[in-house]
């Protein structure tokens, strides 16, 4: 498995008929970086997440993820679409924790954070169930493998699903919003697998409205608005000492 | 009597009185003409009730029920699938598949691949630029059965694919997201994601489906296959009870059509409850009542 863990953008743009949901949006994550990505609800927050894991298509701009194309291969002219085999392959290397958790329902926890292995990578079934259980015990779930999805709490199905993306050893973990959907004294048990995962070296991007988490954590901290980036640096500057006053205006509300 | 354990008591409208009245009348009306009425010839229903010649027929229209929900089933499955994809010839093709089988009557379906020799007197099955090809006389290949078959069936496709697309259509997209991320292949997404998701939504309605293709069987009588209601055409054709006959004929469709229905209300109880909780795994945590989470 090839490393990296790097994301690079450059003139990132999309737009949904009329609407600009990206505009130019430029990215350095360097492989082990932890950006939070805040700002208001449709900022383009999670488009961008959506790009960066193949779920969305850009319409004009670079996009590489641990250093090759997303999707797609630079030729002279244009980008041509690598076919699927390739796109898998690229994005077996991208993990992606959405809002919702869309955990399959069909499956217990332990078969969620199999399926990756044991469908996509053609891991023998024994070694991925060994493989699932130690990641659902290092997200404080062991003993939860035979439930479903609908045994769990919020907070628990976040942490599986955080499990599930980890099975697949991406180099770089995707969070869009991962605990706004929970009840307010679930979200600080995902904060916490987040933050264990962020000491391990992970390259993380996570869209989220947890100032405290970005204050900590974060290396870089994003401000999006409108879809683009209005300013980026470090929490103590963005969060602390913010420059803009749109970034201003939105601390002044959240905190 | 302690007032705390009084039942609640309701009021009846007067509409409800209304009602009990009319349907005490009309079941009884309906008791005794079924009892006085002579020309019900009960006698010759129970007479040929059991007769070989109609369990025959019985045995032949749950054969065509079967054939047809399976062969139909598995069509509308690859229909369902072909309408989904994101291919657009692909899409148009199941669709144009749709619309002509659900826009034509079954019973001139039935007809018509009865009659297909016309069109295709013969057809040569063979292997293209070869020179090796094997001509097939369709006039005898088509009898009143494999059309009667293969009628039910394309046409029970184009609904059960509809069907199939509807429980596609079911599956949270942020399940065929999830399954795109981890890079599942377009095959596995189907059998390991979609397909289970959509079960539940689907085996019911197909239930239904079922139910109603055992009493569409009767169409195929126009061929003559000898199925539930040709067997009772046949003897009364020859014996001119109509009624009789045709009074077992209904009372074998209504026996089978009840003892479906009975694992069909079990089905649908079973993955009512499948459903509820799949589709509360998608839903946010419910808010505690009360601030006591604060």
């Amino acid at each position: 498995m090839n490393g990296d863990g790097t994301v690079y953008a450059r003139g990132l743009r999309k737009c949904y008929g009329d609407r600009v949901v990206l505009g130019s949006i430029d990215l350095d994550v360097k492989c082990g970086e932890i950006v939070c990505v805040i700002g208001p609800s449709g900022s383009g927050k999670s488009t961008l997440l959506r790009c960066i894991d193949g779920l969305e298509e850009a319409d004009r701009g670079i996009l590489r993820v641990n250093g090759e194309d997303l999707g797609f291969v630079e030729t002279e002219t244009a980008y041509r679409a690598r076919n699927r085999k390739e796109v898998a392959m690229q994005r077996t290397r991208i993990g992606m924790v959405f809002q919702q958790f869309n955990l399959f329902p069909n499956m217990t926890a332990r078969e969620n954070v199999m399926a990756g292995p044991v469908l996509v990578k053609g891991v023998a079934k024994k070694t991925a169930a060994l493989r699932a259980d130690s990641l659902l015990a290092d997200v404080g779930l062991s003993g939860h493998g035979d439930h479903y999805p609908w045994q769990l709490s919020g907070g628990q199905k976040q942490r599986v699903a955080i499990a599930r993306a980890l099975a697949m050893d991406p180099n770089v973990m995707l969070f869009d919003e991962p605990t706004s959907a929970l009840d307010p004294e679930r979200v600080g048990e995902v904060l916490a697998v987040m933050k264990g995962l962020a000491e391990r070296g992970m390259t993380m991007l996570v869209a989220t409205h947890e100032m405290g988490f970005a204050k900590e954590v974060a290396d870089t901290v994003m401000f999006m608005d409108g879809g683009v980036v209005v300013e980026q640096g470090p929490p103590t500057e963005v969060l602390g000492n913010p420059k803009e006053p749109r970034t201003q205006k939105f601390l002044e509300k959240v905190l | 009597m302690d007032a705390t354990d009084k039942p609640r008591l309701h009021r009846r409208g007067p509409l409800e009185y209304v009602a009990w009245a009319v349907c005490v009348l009309v079941a009884g009306g309906l008791a005794h003409t079924l009892v006085t009425n002579e020309n019900y010839q009960w006698d010759v229903v129970g007479q040929y009730f059991t007769a070989p010649t109609i369990l025959e027929g019985l045995r032949l229209t749950i054969v065509l029920t079967i054939l047809a929900m399976l062969f139909g089933g598995i069509l509308g499955m690859v229909v369902a699938v072909m309408r989904a994809s994101t291919v657009r010839p692909v899409q148009l093709l199941a669709s144009g598949y749709i619309t002509f089988f659900r826009g034509t009557p079954v019973l001139v379906q039935l007809i018509f691949w009865f009659n297909i020799a016309a069109l295709y007197p013969n057809i040569a099955v063979g292997i293209p630029f070869t020179g090796i090809s094997q001509a097939v006389d369709v006039n005898a290949l088509m009898s009143a059965t494999t059309a009667a078959i293969i009628g039910l069936s394309l046409n029970e496709a184009a609904y059960l694919a509809e069907i199939i697309r509807g429980g596609f259509a079911s599956v949270d997209k942020g399940q065929i997201e999830a399954a795109d991320s981890l890079g599942m292949s377009a095959r596995k997404k189907l059998f390991r994601v979609i397909i289970p998701q959509a079960m539940p939504t689907v085996v019911p309605a197909t239930g239904n489906q079922m139910i109603g293709m055992f009493k569409e069987t009767s169409l195929v009588s126009v061929l003559g296959v000898a199925e539930l209601l040709q067997s009772t055409q046949l003897i009364y054709a020859r014996t001119y009870q109509t009624i009789p006959l045709l009074i077992v004929a209904c009372l074998w469709y209504l026996i089978m059509t009840l003892a479906l229905s009975y694992p069909q209300s079990l089905i649908e109880k079973r993955y009512s409850l499948v459903k509820s909780r799949v589709s509360s795994e998608a839903a946010v945590d419910p808010v505690p009542l009360g601030g006591e989470a604060r």
